[in-house]
């Protein structure tokens, strides 16, 4: 009897227009989404991999270990293609430092080159799939009753030996067995498309996040055939359903999380990045104050001469053919400075977290929120699934500041603060004094240094008292002379692959709060059904 | 006759489930959108004040070192965040707003960080336009597309025409009702927002404010005649209104979703500019270029004395970096402008984009805001620079070799603070709005006019019985 009943809906669906103009409206829009998310996939492809070349040949060349500071290049993640989460918009480069622990990612978003265009909004499949699964479920459920009621049909069929419960469930399975093969054809489209391109590449990983992204999308489904299915059954006439039905979408899918994001901005604050800066550089100072005050105690002049050197922020420090007085004073700067400069990053790192941790907050009220829709909850669960919500995020910045610790660790296992090898690729062996550099330089002219001041500081012009002292170019007085670090044994940064389930967590509770929604609609619908008035 | 057909089509829609759903739909969420204003206006009020008094202290100190130093250093403004955002927020939140600038030059603009939260995902804000984008093009198509297919089916449509009426007039008495009771439902909207604005916010009722409701309000008007005649073109191509309505579904996914959500695609595609890794090595080409042509001891530092000769030839060296570095970044600049506004007239294919840009032109906010600080930032840029000027000139210690970058070869003497000229942003007048406005506004209505005679040849052929 069953069997009938779903043979008919199905037919009766199928040779319908609604059927074919549904069918239509996903192979326009599946295709437009899925084609537009592959090429920003393969632009972001293209930017990591130049961001990554430069960022190993960065690496590569430096000379001395205070130089080297290694950047962290997040690939893109393929799955983004379907559902791009937060990725579009939080960047993929991470430098690492040693007075800062990694905060947010640089690098350029969504927008790509022309920052106007982070006005403009996207949409990817798992946004197009929320809007138009659900207008089609509503579509084919909104009638189910009224209007079998208002042709006459529906009495008919109830007059036959047939009770309510396998009327209701004959309808549910034909509207089901009517959407099913759209979905299904949707997603074997979205496949052939990403197999089809260049740059894309799906592991079977993947495909198993694609078929969980397939079982969220039917329980989805099956919660707006519910919604509508309920409505149809509290109707009088197929008019009002409609008209209920469709506010309902655009209230669920459209209003509810702009709404959610609206309030969640509103009702929680987040910490001032100003301020944040503000406080961030008040410990600077305090630990360059610091810093000073140890090399004093230490007996460290603060002013001493070199004769080709290079410093930067965060400690880059870079000498050649300096005297050993002179070599040696840098040292012990180095030694002193940079565990005190690694020790500062773990004091700035509660004040960086309470910020990180606001933005966090911010972002997870505002998905707690939407939850109120089964569209913020399909949302969430498919950027998990797509390992592209917020908590990968987190883990992958996690991963860095755990590179950064490792990194560390490494510098200080092999005692890179204490060696001259931090400031200098010269071989200590070859350092020489300042008299022996002021007569090698100077062709024997003078024979120590004191001889140069003397009758340097009686001449006016001070370039020709420097074309004396490099009159002889040695050995060692220009980095060209030295071969770039072997860092060959430097930690690298690895992104964790993960497993099918990794990171799905939060998703299980939030796919059982659908899963409740649409056992509670369907016991609603049910109920509502055997009350129905078919006449 | 055309009164009679617009107050019945009016009282239908009036007592409709449709109509009744839609206003309370419309009440609930403008409040909404009015509450979360007044919000986060508070919030982004005050830490525009910190900004802006952090941006004027940091000018102090500069001005109490020498004026040459408040010359050279680079500061940046931030724009204040804009009173009417309710209105239309214009997705200022996401485009630039801050200059950085020096009395040299105009350096770049960029999103001040710490204005939005980058793990949000990006939203909308409830501000009018956008509910009016969402809800105004919704429920006018709504209201229309069963005007002829519904009423053909309830028999009526033939009776009505059996009276002395022509169909022109019939159609356009359904498109009035329908933009008619669209409106009334968009005013009740609006109302409640701006008592909810005017009592709990800020600011108070001006003139230019209601200027620039009224403004909004037609808007919203072109943009439900828009839709409500894509509901009768909808209506009349169907056979039966089942399948007008989800022609007028696709017509609203197209114009609502789809081509407004395609923009970037389409800017990164059809006009793609040069990449900004390409623009910095030209830069620093064009540096190493300036470096080897630049007579001998160019690069020669020391500060001590200021009429060292080697410092004029490192003014002339800076100088020349500065103006080489400005001509390669403002043409890039001018290549997103480009960019951006040529995107903008693709996308003005939807109403829905049109009426965005129309409010964005109406509030006065957005992208037109921030080209015409842009714009005014260098006409005070060349103020300030003069100013510095006038005050070295005085300077009988200064040798007037003029260095954007360095504080050594102009006058080190303090200046009042008082007495520098300080950047005010002005509000867009009526012709700054309606010059940009009027391409989108001729877009639209030409759109509605060609689909309006349309639906009309197809209504005049079109069978009642």
């Amino acid at each position: 009897m069953i069997a009938t009943l779903v043979r008919k809906d199905f037919l009766t669906n199928l040779v319908s227009p609604r059927f074919a103009i549904g069918f239509v409206l996903c192979l326009v829009l599946i295709p437009f989404s899925i084609l537009i998310n592959i090429s920003g996939f393969q632009d972001r492809s293209t930017q990591y991999r130049l961001d990554r070349d430069a960022a190993e040949k960065a690496a590569a060349e430096v000379r001395v270990y205070s130089r080297l500071r290694p950047e962290v290049v997040l690939p893109p993640e393929p799955l983004s293609v379907f559902g791009k989460g937060v990725s579009g918009q939080v960047g993929n480069r991470v430098q690492i430092w040693l007075g800062d622990k990694p905060l947010l990612a640089a690098g350029k978003t969504e927008a790509g080159d022309n920052p106007f265009l982070a006005s403009f909004f996207s949409v990817d499949f798992v946004d197009i799939a929320a809007i138009v699964l659900s207008l089609l479920a509503l579509i084919f459920s909104y009638d189910a009753f009224t209007r079998e009621k208002e042709d006459g049909t529906l009495k008919l069929q109830m007059a036959n030996s047939l009770s309510r419960s396998t009327a209701l469930a004959g309808k549910l399975l034909g509207i089901f067995a009517t959407l099913l093969p759209i979905l299904v054809f949707s997603f074997a489209l979205s496949a052939v498309l990403v197999l089809l391109a260049r740059d894309v590449v799906f592991s079977a990983l993947e495909w198993g996040r694609i078929a969980l992204l397939f079982a969220a999308s039917v329980v989805y489904l099956a919660v707006f055939v519910f919604i509508g299915v309920l409505v149809s059954a509290r109707s009088k006439s197929s008019v009002t359903s409609l008209v209920v039905c469709l506010f309902l979408w655009v209230l669920l899918v459209f209003i509810v999380p702009v709404v959610a994001a609206n309030f969640a901005e509103s009702f929680t604050g987040i910490a001032s990045r100003d301020n944040l800066d503000r406080v961030l550089k008040d410990i600077d100072k305090e630990r360059d104050e610091e810093i000073r005050r140890a090399q004093a105690s230490a007996g460290i002049p603060e002013r001493w001469n070199c004769w080709w050197c290079s410093s930067d922020e965060d400690g880059v420090m870079e000498i050649y053919g300096s005297a050993r007085p002179d070599f040696e004073n840098f040292r012990r700067t180095a030694m002193i400075a940079e565990p005190i400069r690694v020790a500062y990053a773990d004091k700035k790192w509660p004040t960086q977290k309470a910020y990180l941790d606001s933005l966090f907050r911010q972002a997870r009220a505002a998905e707690s929120l939407s939850l109120v829709s089964p569209t913020g909850v399909f949302r969430a669960i498919a950027s998990a699934i797509c390992r592209t919500d917020l908590a990968s995020h987190a883990r992958r910045m996690d991963g860095t500041r755990r590179y950064r610790e490792g990194f560390v660790r490494w510098l200080q296992g092999r005692d890179a603060f204490g060696s001259f090898s931090w400031i200098t690729p010269t071989d200590p062996k070859t350092f020489k004094t300042e008299d022996e550099l002021v007569e090698k330089r100077t062709g024997g002219e003078f024979k120590t240094a004191a001889e140069y001041d003397a009758w340097a500081s009686g001449q006016k012009d001070f370039r020709a008292r420097w074309s004396k002292l490099s009159a002889i170019k040695l050995h060692g007085d220009s980095p060209d002379d030295f071969p770039f670090l072997d860092i060959s044994d430097m930690p690298r940064y690895r992104d964790q692959a993960g497993a099918l389930f990794s990171g799905l967590e939060s998703s299980v509770l939030k796919t059982g709060l659908l899963v409740v929604a649409t056992v509670f609609l369907f016991a609603l619908g049910y109920v509502a059904f055997i009350r129905f008035d078919v006449r | 006759m055309f009164r009679v057909i617009v107050k019945r089509e009016l009282l239908h829609n009036l007592y409709s489930l449709r109509f009744l759903i839609s206003l309370a739909l419309v009440i609930v969420v403008f409040a909404a959108g009015a509450i979360s204003f007044v919000r986060v206006t508070a919030a982004s009020l005050e830490k525009y004040r910190q900004t802006q008094g952090q941006f004027l202290e940091t000018m102090r100190g500069f001005t109490e070192k020498s004026a040459t130093e408040l010359a050279v250093r680079k500061q940046t403004y931030s724009l204040k965040p804009r009173a009417n955002a309710f209105i239309s927020d214009a997705k200022e939140k996401y485009l630039p707003n801050a200059v950085v600038f020096s009395a040299w030059n105009v350096f770049s603009f960029e999103n001040k960080s710490g204005t939005s939260n980058p793990f949000l995902q990006r939203y909308d804000e409830l501000s009018w336009a956008f509910i009016a984008a969402l809800i105004v093009s919704f429920i006018a198509l709504l209201f229309t597309f069963d005007a002829v297919s519904g009423e053909k089916e309830s028999k009526t449509l033939a009776l009505s025409l059996a009276n002395p009426v022509s169909r022109g007039t019939l159609l356009s008495g359904k498109l009035a009702s329908a933009v008619l009771s669209v409106m009334a439902i968009v005013g009740t909207g609006v109302l409640v927002s701006l008592i909810v604005v005017l009592v709990l916010g800020p600011g108070g009722l001006s003139p230019a404010l209601a200027g620039e409701v009224l403004g909004f309000l037609a808007a919203a008007a072109l943009l439900a005649a828009t839709f409500a005649t894509f509901g009768l073109l909808a209506s009349v191509i169907a056979p039966n209104s089942n399948v007008s309505l989800l022609l007028a579904l696709g017509f609203w996914l197209a114009f609502a979703v789809i081509i407004p959500n395609s923009s970037t695609f389409v800017a990164k595609r059809l006009f793609p500019i040069e990449s900004s890794e390409t623009i910095q090595k030209n830069v620093v080409a064009a540096f190493d270029d300036l470096s080897k042509n630049a007579p001998p001891g160019s690069w020669a530092m020391n500060s001590g004395n200021p009429f060292l000769p080697q410092h004029e030839l490192r003014a002339n060296l800076q100088r020349k970096r500065l103006q080489a570095e400005k001509d390669i970044h403002d043409a890039y600049y001018q290549a997103m402008f480009r960019q951006f506004e040529r995107t903008r007239l693709v996308t003005a294919l939807s109403p829905v984009s049109t009426f965005e840009y129309l409010t964005e032109a109406v509030a006065g906010g957005g992208y037109l805001r921030f080209r015409k600080a842009w714009d005014d930032m260098h006409v005070y840029q060349g103020q300030l620079l003069n100013f510095f000027k006038t005050l070295d000139a005085t300077d009988q210690d200064s040798p007037h070799w003029y260095n954007p970058n360095e504080n050594v070869s102009t006058t080190r003497k303090p200046v009042a603070f008082e007495k520098v000229p300080q950047f005010e942003e002005s509000p867009l007048t009526l012709a700054d709005r309606l010059g940009p406005a009027l391409k989108y506004l001729i877009i639209n209505i030409f759109t509605a006019t060609a689909v309006f005679f349309l639906t009309f040849i197809l209504f005049v052929r079109y069978d009642v019985r």
